[in-house]
């Protein structure tokens, strides 16, 4: 905190995409705080979660809105997309049609984030391998063909959770390092807190907007 | 819960749905959809006079609602737009029947918990502002009696 009025130097917008009850809900409350929802009720309209994370030294605060896959949100979710750094979407290894979806899935956030929105793809539900119904290595050459990101994870276990977070914000950070991402353009998702205190210049943010005490 | 409850929608998607909702009732038929579509973006706009319209639309579909599921979101919806009008009684009383539906359900109780924040310092200023004018108005009734002794 010494350094400056933020405790964090960048902040990072994601969203959570993908069918309902596919468990993204579970995946932001398992990463957001470390336990797992037996019963977790669908999502109404959007969720929202926040955590700090470190990435090569750099202190940056993740704001998650979490989408329902209900049909009936699907309009209005989209308007969440607009400046989404990264994107999870997720697909359960249980259940064949949540898989099938994705393209779908993938072309709305294609047509609603911007080129560099790091998309990161995740078959949940892995600790239920009995039950499986889409293969790894499917899922896998899916995701190579259409350049996305891909684990396997469990918001029961915790299996490949952080994994999936983190290396979707290290590849951000990586894409701001080598100026493909560009900070100042409209949407990029992500905000630069400068360390020193300067005057906050936001372009796309509401006025008043609050710190986030979710 | 903040997040959600100031977030403001795009101006731009607000008129998209509006088009489509305009369209829609003047072809006498307004899907479902379209119209949560409408009261949603209504509810986040910057404007009361928009916040009222889409509590009225939610209400409207909540009449012929019959599946849980979709009265649920309704009401929620209808609590959220009540939240930002600041009406929290009204607010409460949404967020109690979600909960009636859906006992565990975190959102409600995450909405209840932020309404009776906002009560609580609302209420704390409200009675600031009552105490201060009845201070103002005593001085005034002072300076009357004052005046009056004068003459
Ligand atoms: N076994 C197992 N169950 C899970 C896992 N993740 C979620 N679930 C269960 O799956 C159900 C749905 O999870 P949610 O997180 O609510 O799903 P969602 O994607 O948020 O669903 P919507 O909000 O409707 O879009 C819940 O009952 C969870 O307990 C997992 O990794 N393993
Ligand atoms: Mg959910």
């Amino acid at each position: 905190m010494a350094a400056g009025p933020y405790n964090y130097s960048y902040i990072f917008k994601y969203i959570i995409i993908g069918d309902m009850g596919v468990g993204k809900s579970c995946l932001l409350h398992q990463f957001t705080e470390k336990k797992f929802m037996a019963d977790c009720p669908h999502t109404i309209g959007v969720e929202f979660g926040t955590r700090i994370i470190e990435v090569t030294g750099q202190k940056i605060k993740l704001q998650i809105w979490d989408t329902a896959g209900q049909e009936r949100f699907r309009a209005v979710t989209r308007s969440y997309y607009r400046g989404a750094a990264g994107a999870l979407m997720v697909y359960d290894i249980t259940r064949r049609s949540t898989y099938n979806h994705l393209s779908s899935w993938l072309t709305d956030a294609r047509n609603l984030t911007n080129p560099n929105t790091v998309i990161f793809l995740i078959g949940n539900k892995c600790d239920l391998d009995a039950q499986r119904d889409v293969t790894y290595e499917e899922a896998k050459q899916f995701a190579e063909e259409n350049g996305l990101m891909f684990l396997e994870c469990s918001a029961k276990t915790g299996e490949n959770v952080e994994d999936a977070f983190l290396d979707t914000a290290k590849k951000i950070y990586q894409n701001i390092q080598d100026g493909s991402l560009d900070l100042n353009a409209a949407e990029s998702g992500v905000q630069h807190k400068p360390a020193t205190p300067r005057s906050p210049i936001s372009n796309d943010q509401p006025p008043s907007k609050e710190g986030c005490a979710c | 819960m903040d997040s959600i409850i100031q977030d403001h929608i795009d101006p731009a998607d607000l008129k998209k749905f509006e088009a489509l909702y305009r369209d829609q009732t003047r072809r006498g038929k307004v899907a479902e959809k379209t119209q949560f579509d409408y009261a949603w973006c209504l509810i986040r706009s910057r404007y009361q006079e928009d916040m009222h319209k889409g509590v009225a639309l939610l209400e409207d579909l909540l009449k012929n609602e019959k599946d849980d599921l979709a009265k649920r979101d309704y009401l929620y919806y209808i609590a959220v737009g009540h939240t930002r009008l600041k009406e929290y009684e009204r607010a409460l009383k949404y967020i109690d029947a979600v909960t009636r539906i859906e006992p565990g359900n975190h959102q409600a109780r995450q909405l209840h918990q932020y309404i009776k924040k906002k009560m609580e310092k609302d209420g704390l200023v409200g009675m600031a502002i009552v105490g201060g004018a009845a201070l103002a108005l005593g001085g005034l009734v002072g300076l009357g009696a004052a005046l009056l002794k004068k003459k």
